[in-house]
């Protein structure tokens, strides 16, 4: 028996490249590795500017009664900084790493569309300096990410904004789509013969998973979007009550593709830890077969919680007891993966590398975020607290606490696969404690913000309030924190980056084939993939005497 | 200053402050073992040497098939009480016959009471120890109730009617806020509900019902007529006169009010001024259009309007 299989396909099927050098390659590229890179820059470049504004509005709430910023143009900040952080940074960037690591991952060459991929990142490209082109046309969106109508309609909100927020989310939302066709087809048919659906590495699974979600979510947030659009432009009266449209309507279609979105960003994180900490542990994931049967059930039930966001809109009690039910219902199989994680420490020997320090902190911060996310699937609890600053606490605990910690130690690990060069570990303590500590800082006051009474999405409070001011400070001193943090990760890369690259094949003694290849890899990903026989398929290459259970 | 907890009056719901609490409770359980063992395998299970080996242990299987029976518990135990705290909140007669009916306004608050047909805007008047049946909608765009120690949050939506309760147990002013994002001054749409006591809130009642004063000193002669000449009158509705237009707040008995712009300035002779000579200024984005008054102007109509009492 060979220890590795030829890949039959000849050069012909790889896609056509006559020239490894020079910049203009990346434009034409259909390279999924290049396309990885480029989605991950993009969604660095967006993080820039998505965290300036956050800034901004820290700023401008520091104190009550501040006028630094105009109400106008803090509307304007609010909404690009959330529709920034979700569609333009967390998306590429988890669509970027499954793009370059999910075909070595599973020991395929390429992606099952090259095309489409290239597609894909450019229109999410597109889309997101679209949006951004807004500030040059006449004023960004300032109706909120969730664009509720009528505020979005054109006779409450008639600068060109909200047009380009919905032309730019289109085209985000068809790169969406087409990453998660790609990943479904490539993980369907592309894998190396021996690896059965059941032994793909967890972050393989999630992806799987999460393009199913893409695929169902994203077409409802389009059809959505298309109708505002026609009714912006064209006067269509969808979402146009006085007309005979309906408000909620909006809502309905906004928050059925709005929470399934929240585990399309949830999901792949879940995918990176379930990575990393076994790796660092130097043990088995605890209940692998639990960590990929419950993200299932989180897929389904994903879409059947999105009025928790519309309790306080006045359904009946009804309707709003079904959704408490499926909203605690959903919250069983993603509690009991922080179990999953937390027993594969258990008897582990860990190596507190930055990577498994940035999981650490997701395991505590993303608890909290969760917590607090149980606590509005309770009806009464939420018709008191949506809409608070406690609402934006628990945000910021899922998508930062949680989705970003993940994307970092994420970055971290695969840092040495993707450029051949190790990130500094020392910078990267610094950018993790400063980070951790400045996020808690920031956010954690804002529930108890949130619980004194303060409304989200205001640009200003009345000084005499002296508490709020208290936290609001607090809370701005934290973003400090980060921004200086995130400036220590940027030298970091920048740093890192003119490094000669030094990286073995399999530098943290991995499990997972991405890790067989050279780092960086070449274009063609393998010349031949290592039989696979388990989950952990370099580890019975390395322990030969020891191996895992045969699953094939 | 807005109380922490009690969000509601509690004392009236006693399913919702044992829901409360048992939330609070078990949240922090969670937590605290999720902490707890993070924090110690971490440190127990540290490698002491890169070479060291792990020593291949694993928890039992079974802890996981308990951890979902606990939590399906768990989330049995509070699916039961929200529903019971919901009907406690929010039961609604079929055929419900309003006390006040709040309509939001970009960015201000209408009030009328079907009973006594008062009409007032931004502040509310309520009789303390008595549930008040509210219906709510909006003249624009979403917009929605909150009064944290009164009652639930409940979106105004152009288009339908909202039906909520409020109770204050002790006459008071209670201070709320738009809580759903609808445009440029949002964050300066606050509420103000004044609780007062049997007597009072009668009397209150009987006040706003007088006719309103139309004759004064030859400058308030001078703003009523000029009241008349801006074109306030497209707007701004007083009862008792032939002004019943309902854009902006109904300025009957305006100067009764403490505050005023959403419960942003309060009503007095300077305020009043600055907000005549230039709103742009003092609320930016607010839909009263600036009349470009001369100063002889605008002192007759700061006269005329702080004396509708």
């Amino acid at each position: 028996m060979s220890l590795f299989i030829n890949i039959q396909e000849g050069e012909d099927q790889l896609p056509e490249v006559t020239s490894d050098k020079g910049r203009l390659l990346w434009i034409s590229s259909v390279d999924h590795k290049q396309l990885g890179i480029m989605y991950l820059w993009l969604a660095l470049f967006f993080f820039i500017i998505g965290g300036l504004e956050a800034m901004l509005i820290r700023a401008q709430l520091a104190v009550g009664d501040n006028d630094l910023i105009s109400p106008e143009f803090y509307n304007q900040l609010f909404t690009m900084h959330g529709t920034t952080m979700i569609f333009l940074v967390l998306m590429p960037a988890l669509i970027g790493l499954a793009t370059y690591l999910i075909p070595l991952m599973i020991g395929a060459n390429e992606m099952a569309f090259p095309r489409l991929n290239a597609f894909s990142f450019w229109m999410t490209c597109l889309g997101g300096f679209l949006m951004y082109f807004s500030f040059f046309a006449g004023g960004a969106p300032d109706a909120g990410w969730f664009n509720y109508a009528p505020l979005s309609e054109s006779n409450y909100s008639s600068t060109q904004g909200v047009d380009y927020y919905l032309v730019g989310l289109i085209l985000t939302g068809m790169g969406s789509i087409g990453a998660g066709l790609n990943f479904v087809t490539t993980i369907l048919t592309l894998r190396s013969p021996d690896i059965k659906l059941n032994m793909l590495p967890l972050f393989a699974w999630m992806i799987f998973i999460n393009g199913f979600l893409i695929l169902a979510a994203f077409p409802l947030l389009n059809a959505g979007l298309f109708m505002m659009l026609i009714d912006r432009q064209f006067d269509a009266h969808f979402f146009i009550p006085s007309s005979g449209g309906s408000a909620i309507l909006w809502q309905h279609f906004f928050w059925s593709f709005g929470h399934p979105e929240v585990y399309i960003l949830a999901l792949p994180a879940f995918g990176i830890i379930s990575e990393v900490i076994p790796v660092f542990s130097r043990n088995k994931i605890f209940g692998y077969k639990f960590v990929a049967a419950s993200t299932v059930a989180i897929a389904l039930l994903a879409f059947g919680v999105w009025v928790h966001h519309m309790f306080a809109v006045g359904m009946t009690n009804t309707v709003n007891g079904f959704f408490a039910a499926s909203s605690m219902l959903i919250g069983i199989p993603t509690g009991v993966k922080v179990i999953n994680w937390i027993g594969t420490l258990y008897k582990g020997s860990i190596r507190m590398t930055v990577s498994m320090m940035f999981a650490v902190a997701f395991l505590i911060d993303f608890t909290i975020g969760g917590l607090s996310g149980a606590s509005f699937a309770i009806v009464p609890i939420d018709w008191q607290l949506t809409d608070t600053y406690y609402v934006v606490a628990h945000i910021h605990y899922v998508f930062l606490g949680g989705t970003a910690f993940g994307i970092f130690a994420g970055i971290y690990y695969w840092f040495p696969k993707i450029s051949g060069r190790f990130l500094s570990e020392k910078l990267g303590k610094w950018h993790l404690w400063l980070f951790v500590i400045g996020f808690n800082f920031t956010f954690l006051v804002q529930h108890v913000l949130g619980i004194l009474g303060m409304p989200r999405r205001i640009y200003t409070y009345p000084s005499r309030f002296g508490s709020w001011e208290i936290f609001n400070m607090i809370s701005t001193l934290g973003a400090v924190m980060m921004f200086v943090a995130i400036a220590v990760f940027l030298w970091n890369l920048f740093i890192t980056l003119k490094k000669p690259r030094t990286a073995p094949k399999n530098p943290w003694e991995a499990w997972t084939l991405e890790w067989a290849t050279n780092s960086p890899p070449d274009l063609k990903n393998f010349e031949e993939v290592p039989r696979v026989h388990s989950r952990r398929p370099l580890w019975d290459l390395a322990n030969p005497d020891n191996p895992d259970k045969r699953l094939n | 200053m807005i109380a922490v907890l009690p969000f509601y009056n509690i004392q009236v719901l006693e399913y919702t402050n044992f829901l409360y609490w048992s939330f609070v409770i078990v949240a922090a359980i969670i937590l605290g073992l999720v902490t707890f063992f993070t924090y110690r395998y971490t440190t127990k299970y540290k490698a002491k040497s890169p070479k060291d080996k792990p020593q291949n242990g694993s928890l039992n299987h079974k802890f996981e098939a308990f951890a979902l029976i606990t939590s399906f518990l768990i989330t049995v135990f509070f699916m039961f009480f929200t529903v019971q705290s919901m009907k406690e909140i929010q039961t609604i007669p079929d055929d419900p016959k309003p006390d006040i009916i709040i309509t939001g306004h970009q960015w201000w608050w209408e009030a009328e009471y079907p009973n006594s047909k008062v009409i007032t805007s931004n502040e509310v008047h309520i009789p303390a120890g008595k549930k008040v049946l509210l219906a709510l909608n909006s003249a624009d765009v979403i917009h929605s109730w909150w009064v944290p120690e009164l009652g639930r949050k409940i979106d105004m939506i152009p288009g339908m009617t909202n039906y909520m309760w409020m109770y204050a147990e002790k006459p008071g002013e209670y201070l709320g806020t738009c809580s759903e994002f609808c445009g440029m001054q949002h964050a300066r749409m606050r509420i103000r509900v004044i609780a007062d006591d049997e007597a009072n809130f009668k009397k209150w009642q009987e006040e706003q019902l007088e006719p309103v004063i139309t004759e004064g000193s030859a400058l308030f002669e001078k703003g009523r007529n000029l009241f008349e000449q801006k074109t306030c009158t497209n707007c701004h509705a007083i009862n008792g006169t032939s002004y019943n237009e309902n854009i902006g707040p109904n300025l009957t008995h305006f100067a009764s009010r403490k505050r005023f712009l959403g419960d942003f300035k309060e009503v007095n002779a300077t305020n009043l001024r600055a907000w005549l000579h230039d709103p742009q200024k003092v609320k930016e984005g607010a839909k009263m259009p600036n009349f470009i008054l001369s100063d002889q102007e605008l002192n007759a109509l700061v006269e005329y309007i702080i004396h509708l009492k």
